[in-house]
C-alpha cells in the first residue's frame, strides 16, 4: 500500500512533499524553520491568525517530536534527508518543547529505565491508553483540545484494532474516547506556554558525576564539555568503578529547549547515550546513560558543575557494621573541611581533593543502627550512610521484570535483564515490607535461575530460556522457533531468579521473577 | 461461561484463572513499562501470568497479529503503518530473520 492509498484512510494531504524531494545541496542546508515552512508547510499552512495547524497546537519532548517527524516521513510521504530530520526535530524541540518540570514523573520512559512502573492516573486512562503504550507517552505531550481530539481520531484511523484493545466489546469506547477522554486530556495537559530555550554555553566546563551501575557497583567520574559548532558541546568523560580500570568516552551533547541534554559518546565501554535534564540554575544534570544497542545496560547519573559551590554527590560504599573500619569515598565538587558522619562513627581523612575525599571510617560497637547524614565542610548528603549489624532480608531488584529473546542470526538483539540483591533491615516495627524498612544497599550475591512454577517445569523453561551471570545479568537464548521444544516453542520462560547473600554467619536468599518473552518489532524512542 | 466446557488445557487454565481471581493479578503486574497489558493471549505475557499460553512459536501466528494491527505498539502492523514489513518473509516460521524492528535510528 502506497502513501496515496493510505491517504484515503487518513483523509490526509500527502501530495506535495513528493515534489520537494530534490535532495540537493541547497535542500540539505535548510534551517529547521525553513523545513517547517516549506516541507511541512505544504500541508500545514499558516492560517490567517499566523498559527501553523497541528505544529503550533502541540508541545513535546525531543523524542516526541522525532516520533511525529518519522511518522510524517513514513506514512505521509514527507521526504526529508537524515540531516533534515535531525535539524527539524532540533528546531521543533527548541521552540515547542516542555519545561523540565512538565516532564517530571515521566522521565523514566526517556531514560529507558528497564523496570519503571507506568500507571495511568485513573483506571480509565490505563484502559484507554496504556494497554498498548506507556502513559508517560501521553503525559509528556501538551495539546489544544482540538488537537487531542484529532489524536483520538488518528488512533482509530491508523490502528483500528485499538477499539478492541480498549475494551470496545464491553462499552461505548468511541463515545468515551472522543468526548470524556478528550475533555480530561485537554484539562490535564493543555497547550500552555512554550518554555524559554536555555543557552547551552554555560553548560560547558568541568563536571563531577556519580551513580550506581547495577551489576557493577558505585561509580564516580568526570566530564569536560567544550563549546562546539551550532551550540553543541564536545564531551570527554571518564567513569570509575571502585577496584576496576576507568573507562573513557568521547562524544557530543546537544541541549534542546528548556534543558533536555542528549549526548552520544563512544569509547572503551562501547557506544552510550546520555539522557539528562538540566537543573534549574544550570549547575546540575540528572538522568541516566545506557548502551545504545542495549539500553537495559546503563546507570542513573547525577552531575554537578565544578565551581558551583560545595556539593556531595555520592558516598561509597554506603554501609558499614558497628565495630568495623571501612574505606569510604566521598564524591562531589569543591569539597573541603572536616567530615561529620554522626555520633559513634569516626572518619579519618586518607586522601583529599576538591572532587574526591577518601576516608577510613570506623563505627563504634554501640553506633546507632540506621541511615545517617554525611557532611563535609558546607556539603551534606542526607541519609547517605547506613550502619547495620545484620541484614533482616534480601530483596531481588527488580522484583518482576522481563527479558526478550533475540539474535540467533536475526536483526533484533537480545534484551537481557539485570538483577541486584538489595539488603534490607525491617526497621523499628520489625515487620518486613513496611514503610519503615531500611534499604542498606546492593550486596554481593550468588545467582541462579529456576522454573517459576509447575507449568514452567513441564516446559523446562530454566533449561531453554537463558542463563544468569555472576554479576546478576540474565542473558536470554536465541530467537526463533526452537525445534527441541514442544511445537517449536520459542526460548521463552517464566523463571525465578534467586540471590544468595552471605551476611556474617547467616545465609539469606531473595527471589525475583523474570519473564523471558518474545522480541518487540516496534521500538519507538518513547515506548 | 457456565454453559461452556473447556475443551483443551488453555481453556481449562482460563476457567481456573477466572475462578481464582488471578486475572486481576496479571493486570497489576503489567504496569511494567514496555509491556502491553492486552491479554488475548498477550504479546509478552499470557492471561495467566506466565508465558506457556502465548501463541507458540510466536512466528506461527505472527501475521495474525501484524495483518489486523493487533498489538500495534509491539508488532509492526501491515494494515496501515508498515505495509511492506513482512515482504521479505513470506513464511515467518522460516524467514523470521528478515523481520526488522521498524523505528529508524537517528544520526545521534
Amino acid at each position: 500500500m502506497g502513501v496515496f492509498s493510505r491517504a484515503l484512510v487518513l483523509g490526509a494531504c500527502v501530495m506535495a512533499p513528493l515534489s520537494l524531494s530534490a535532495g540537493t545541496a541547497a535542500a540539505e542546508s535548510l534551517t529547521g524553520e525553513q523545513i517547517v515552512a516549506t516541507k511541512c508547510g505544504v500541508c500545514h499552512q499558516k492560517d490567517t491568525s499566523g498559527v501553523i495547524p497541528r505544529i503550533d497546537e502541540g508541545r513535546r519532548t525531543p523524542e516526541g517530536w522525532d516520533m511525529t517527524v518519522v511518522r510524517m516521513m513514513r506514512n505521509n510521504g514527507v521526504d526529508l534527508t537524515p540531516e533534515e530530520r535531525t535539524t527539524v526535530v532540533h528546531y521543533l524541540a527548541d521552540t515547542r518543547g516542555l519545561s523540565i518540570a512538565e516532564t517530571e514523573g515521566y522521565r523514566y520512559i526517556l531514560e529507558k529505565r528497564p523496570v519503571a512502573e507506568d500507571v495511568g492516573p485513573t483506571q480509565e486512562f490505563t484502559e484507554m491508553c496504556s494497554r498498548c503504550h506507556s502513559f508517560a507517552r501521553v503525559g509528556m505531550q501538551r495539546r489544544t483540545k482540538d488537537d487531542w481530539r484529532r489524536l483520538v481520531n488518528f488512533h482509530l484511523g491508523q490502528f483500528p484494532t485499538a477499539e478492541y484493545q480498549a475494551l470496545a466489546r464491553d462499552r461505548d469506547w468511541w463515545g468515551i474516547a472522543s468526548t470524556d477522554m478528550v475533555d480530561q486530556l485537554a484539562e490535564m495537559f493543555p497547550l500552555g506556554e512554550r518554555p524559554m530555550k536555555v543557552d547551552p554555553a554555560p553548560l560547558s566546563g568541568e563536571w563531577r558525576l556519580a551513580g550506581h551501575w547495577p551489576g557493577h557497583g558505585d561509580y564516580e567520574g568526570a566530564m569536560t564539555a567544550t563549546p562546539a559548532e551550532g551550540g553543541d558541546l564536545t564531551l570527554s568523560m571518564t567513569l570509575s568503578v571502585a577496584g576496576k580500570a576507568p573507562v573513557t568516552f568521547a562524544g557530543t551533547a546537544r541541549v534542546f529547549g528548556a534543558g533536555e541534554w542528549r549526548a552520544s559518546l563512544s569509547g572503551d565501554g562501547g557506544s552510550i547515550r546520555q539522557v539528562l535534564a538540566r537543573s534549574g540554575d544550570g549547575s546540575g544534570l540528572t538522568g541516566r546513560w545506557f548502551m545504545v544497542d542495549d539500553d537495559v545496560v546503563g546507570a542513573p547519573l547525577a552531575a554537578v558543575k565544578v565551581g558551583s559551590g560545595p556539593a556531595l554527590l555520592a558516598v561509597s560504599p554506603a554501609y558499614l557494621k558497628p565495630g568495623e573500619t571501612t574505606r569510604i569515598t566521598l564524591s562531589g565538587t569543591d569539597l573541603s573541611g572536616d567530615p561529620d558522619l554522626g555520633a559513634g562513627v569516626d572518619a579519618k581523612v586518607v586522601e583529599a581533593s576538591a572532587g574526591t575525599v577518601v576516608l577510613d571510617v570506623t563505627a563504634a560497637t554501640d553506633a546507632a543502627v540506621g541511615p545517617r547524614d554525611v557532611s563535609l565542610g558546607g556539603a551534606s548528603l542526607p541519609g547517605s550512610l547506613v550502619v547495620y549489624d545484620a541484614l533482616d532480608r534480601v530483596a531481588v531488584e527488580p522484583a518482576v521484570t522481563f527479558a526478550r529473546v533475540g539474535g540467533n542470526g536475526g536483526p533484533i538483539p537480545k534484551v537481557p535483564a539485570q538483577f541486584e540483591a538489595i539488603g534490607y533491615l525491617n526497621g523499628p516495627d520489625g515487620e518486613p515490607g513496611t514503610e519503615d524498612d531500611i534499604r542498606v544497599g546492593a550486596m554481593d550475591a550468588a545467582w541462579r535461575s529456576e522454573n517459576f512454577d509447575e507449568t514452567a517445569a513441564v516446559m523446562k523453561d530454566a533449561t531453554f530460556a537463558g542463563a544468569i551471570s555472576a554479576m546478576g545479568l540474565f542473558t536470554p537464548n536465541g530467537a526463533g522457533p526452537n525445534p527441541e521444544r514442544v511445537k517449536g516453542t520459542n526460548n521463552t520462560g517464566n523463571l525465578s531468579i534467586v540471590a544468595t547473600v552471605a551476611d556474617g554467619g547467616e545465609t539469606l536468599e531473595g527471589t525475583g521473577q523474570l519473564y523471558v518473552t518474545v522480541q518487540r518489532f516496534v521500538d519507538w524512542p518513547i515506548r | 461461561m457456565k454453559h461452556l466446557k473447556p475443551a483443551n488445557d488453555k481453556a481449562r487454565q482460563l476457567i481456573e484463572a477466572a475462578k481464582d481471581g488471578k486475572e486481576d493479578e496479571v493486570v497489576a503486574m503489567t504496569t511494567l513499562v514496555g509491556c502491553t497489558t492486552s491479554f488475548d493471549p498477550g504479546w509478552e505475557v499470557d492471561a495467566f501470568g506466565g508465558v506457556a499460553a502465548l501463541c507458540q512459536p510466536m512466528e506461527a501466528d505472527l501475521y495474525g497479529c501484524s495483518d489486523p494491527c493487533w498489538w500495534p505498539a509491539q508488532v509492526a502492523d501491515t494494515l496501515n503503518t508498515y505495509p511492506d514489513w513482512s515482504a521479505d518473509a513470506p513464511a515467518a516460521h522460516e524467514d523470521w530473520r528478515n523481520l526488522q524492528s521498524v523505528f529508524p535510528k537517528d544520526k545521534g
